[in-house]
């Protein structure tokens, strides 16, 4: 948002109100290093990823660091979260060996949350999904533990199973078998970080541009007097969608979590 | 034909939305239809109604991102 709201700075409103970014990709990008040390820049959102994972940590050294047996209110929301991650989705997707996937669950829940939420964190107002690389590199974790947990449980015949399907007609077994080649080691992580990155880039972008545009209108009252006005319904359907894009980037995380989990079960139980 | 590009990255995303559309309401009116019938299954269907959304949604997601890139 500090991006449009500098271009819109230099938009005389007197003349035009529409005032837009000259491109939106600016909206993402933050090249100018804050500090560097050494050869690598220390842009905002490289410390944001940095905060995000402090934050995570914070949060479960803080929530367990004594564990009691009657947990307080932060405490009892900590393990709803974690039993919520072990039992619903490690265990109740994987099945029982499912909790020894959790961990890697949880964090990556956890810090896709803690990121997702930073779009509607004041002062911050930046998803640290909606860079690519971020989310990219999540699913291409991803895409590593299920290949090499297929590949430990079934060997080679993991491949097999999914390029030679012996459940198919033998007429219509290569195709399903590049068919599913395909979506399997090509396609499932470049969705998977695709489906979080478009949804965060569309919440970040409807927010900036209905706050931005509604605050433009009212900051331009002494230009164009009480035309203002049309900025409330702007910046109220603004505030809608402030509390529409919560539930998306809690959904969001849920979904890359849940997904997660599927693909690794899979792997564990082929042809299922 | 370059100062229309804008314009048929914004048909494409519409054409990419409307597929989704349909069977995201599919999706979400077949859960219900099955929450509604049997109420003690709705955690199951509720799981499998997230999950057949984010597979069905990332076409329209692929749609808007092309938008972009186009």
């Amino acid at each position: 948002m500090d991006v449009l709201i500098l271009a819109s700075e230099e938009c005389d409103t007197a003349k035009e109100i529409i005032c837009a970014p000259t491109n939106v990709i600016e909206l993402f990008e933050f090249k100018h290093a804050l500090f560097s040390i050494g050869p690598l820049d220390f842009t905002r959102t490289v410390i944001l990823i940095f905060l995000a994972m402090f934050i995570v940590l914070a949060l479960l050294f803080f929530a367990f660091r004594k564990p009691k047996i009657v947990p307080g209110k932060f405490g009892v929301v900590m393990e709803s979260l974690v039993s919520f991650v072990r039992e619903d989705v490690a265990k109740g997707t994987i099945g029982p060996e499912g909790s020894k996937y959790a961990p890697y669950l949880l964090a990556m829940f956890l810090f896709i949350l803690v990121g997702n939420l930073f779009e509607l964190t004041p002062f911050i107002n930046f998803p640290l999904t909606s860079r690519m690389a971020i989310p990219l590199m999540l699913s291409l974790f991803t895409w590593l533990i299920f290949v090499f947990v297929g590949f430990s449980h079934g060997g080679l015949h993991y491949l097999t199973g999914i390029i030679w399907p012996k459940s198919v007609p033998i007429g219509l077994r290569w195709l399903v078998g590049l068919i599913e080649f395909v979506s399997t080691f090509i396609l499932r992580p470049i969705t998977l970080a695709v489906r979080l990155f478009a949804n965060l880039v569309a919440g970040h972008l409807m927010l900036t541009l209905l706050l931005a545009s509604g605050w433009l209108f009212f900051a331009s009252v002494g230009d164009i007097g009480v035309r203002a006005a049309i900025g409330l319904p702007w910046f109220l359907f603004g505030l809608l969608i402030f509390v529409f894009e919560f539930v998306v980037a809690v959904l969001q995380a849920y979904i890359f979590t849940l997904l997660t989990a599927v693909y690794i079960q899979t792997s564990v139980h082929p042809e299922h | 034909m370059e100062e229309i590009k804008g314009a048929i990255a914004l048909i494409g995303y519409g054409l990419a939305a409307i597929g989704p559309g349909i069977g995201i309401g599919i999706v979400v009116g077949n859960a219900i239809q099955a929450m509604a019938r049997q109420p003690e299954a709705a955690t199951v269907a509720r799981t499998t109604m997230f999950l057949g959304i984010a597979f069905t949604e990332a076409l329209a997601l692929i749609g808007f991102v092309l938008f972009f890139i186009a």
